[in-house]
């Protein structure tokens, strides 16, 4: 259900993303720093799946709050003539790289696990089989 | 299952509007042509010029409403008066001539590309590159021919137009432009034709290596001037 609803979002995202009108050059620096933004909490959302303290509303918020507070400190960079943009998508990359960090490492671990088991099965069944033969 | 059916359907959107971004981002980016430069100094100037490029196309519209606005304020002002409208009648002709407005017609396409020999089996490689005195040369022949109006790469050929050499781009009406140019011509198109005549500049331009291609066609549409013409000397001589 979850997988198909993300199927069909993707799929229309992508179909209407292709027809729809051009922003204007001005513009795409804002949504550019939107994306990097809903992409980092992405990866958050993923990452705190596999901790076990993933909670929808957080996410929401932090998906579109995100993106919005990165176009709003963008604008303000702007007005200021600082590129606080460069901070914002340090930030974010910075924290993309940790969550894969640990997306990684979690399946790193569940397979080193699964080949320890399969092992330690496999010696298990060879002693039985020892056994077996010896009595 | 109604927690379950929330959930999805918010991924979805979420998901929706993140390919959506992705999306309308790269198709912005690669209408602008720009790659991203390691050179920080490099990124920034290219930025600050597309966005005056933008600046300057949205205020060319605005110009272009305004134009039109006026256009319908004359004819409603002139609509009851029929010396006013003689006069409207007298501008809408003298645009038509001096280039203000967009005109069309049957008329010719002439292509100029630069040859694509090799530079070095002819005696003299600047043969093979269209300058501004053979585009100057085939203007010239196509008003013998009669041409109405004009235009070089969507530059209307004007009054005050001069071509003149930049480099390796010619420069029309304050414009830079660059091989290959496009001369389009209204007129009689069989007058028009006639400059691929044997002993004509394009056969001429031919034998040198240049590339040229001359079109007829019923339908030419020539763009107006859009810089603005501005006498200050001339002056009506009082009998």
């Amino acid at each position: 259900m979850i997988f198909i609803a993300i199927l069909i979002g993707c799929i229309l995202g992508a179909i209407l993303g292709l027809n729809a009108p051009m922003i204007s050059y001005t513009y795409s620096s804002y949504l550019a720093i939107a994306i990097i933004a809903a992409l980092d909490s992405v990866f958050g959302g993923i990452a705190s799946v596999i901790k076990k303290n993933f909670d929808l509303k957080i996410f929401v918020s932090g998906f579109f709050g995100n993106a919005i507070l990165a176009i709003l400190l963008t604008i303000l960079g702007q007005k200021l003539n600082v590129d606080i943009y460069l901070a914002a998508i340090v930030v974010f990359v910075w924290r993309m790289f940790m969550n894969l960090g640990a997306i990684r490492r979690y399946y790193v671990e569940k397979w080193t696990d699964m080949i320890k088991n399969k092992a330690t099965k496999e010696k298990k069944e060879e002693n039985k089989e020892k056994v077996n033969e010896k009595s | 299952m109604t927690k379950k059916r929330t959930i999805s359907i918010i991924l979805g959107i979420m998901c929706f509007a993140l390919t959506f971004g992705i999306f309308v981002q790269v198709r912005t980016i690669k209408s602008t042509d720009s790659t991203i430069s390691q050179n920080q100094e490099a990124n920034d100037l290219r930025d600050e010029i597309l966005r005056y490029k933008e600046r300057y196309d949205n205020r060319f519209k605005e110009l272009e409403e305004a134009e039109k606005e006026l256009e319908t304020q004359r004819e409603e002002a002139t609509q009851n008066d029929s010396a006013l409208k003689e006069a409207q009648e007298k501008i809408t002709t003298g645009n038509k001539i001096t280039g203000m407005t967009e005109v069309t017609g049957p008329g010719v396409t002439i292509t100029l590309t630069d040859g694509k020999g090799i530079a070095t089996s002819t005696l003299n490689p600047s043969e093979l590159i269209v300058h501004d005195l053979d585009v100057l040369s085939v203007i010239n022949e196509l008003i013998n021919a009669g041409a109405e109006a004009i235009s070089i790469n969507e530059q209307r050929w004007v009054l005050t137009t001069a071509i003149s050499c930049r480099g390796n781009t010619i420069d029309i009406n304050g414009e830079r432009i660059g091989a290959p140019f496009t001369i389009k011509a209204i007129g009689l198109p069989e007058y028009l034709a006639g400059l691929e005549r044997i002993g004509g500049y394009l056969e001429y331009m031919k034998q040198d290596g240049v590339g040229v291609n001359l079109e007829k066609s019923n339908n030419i549409t020539i763009p107006k001037y859009s810089g603005v013409i501005n006498f200050e000397y001339l002056k009506n001589v009082e009998e």
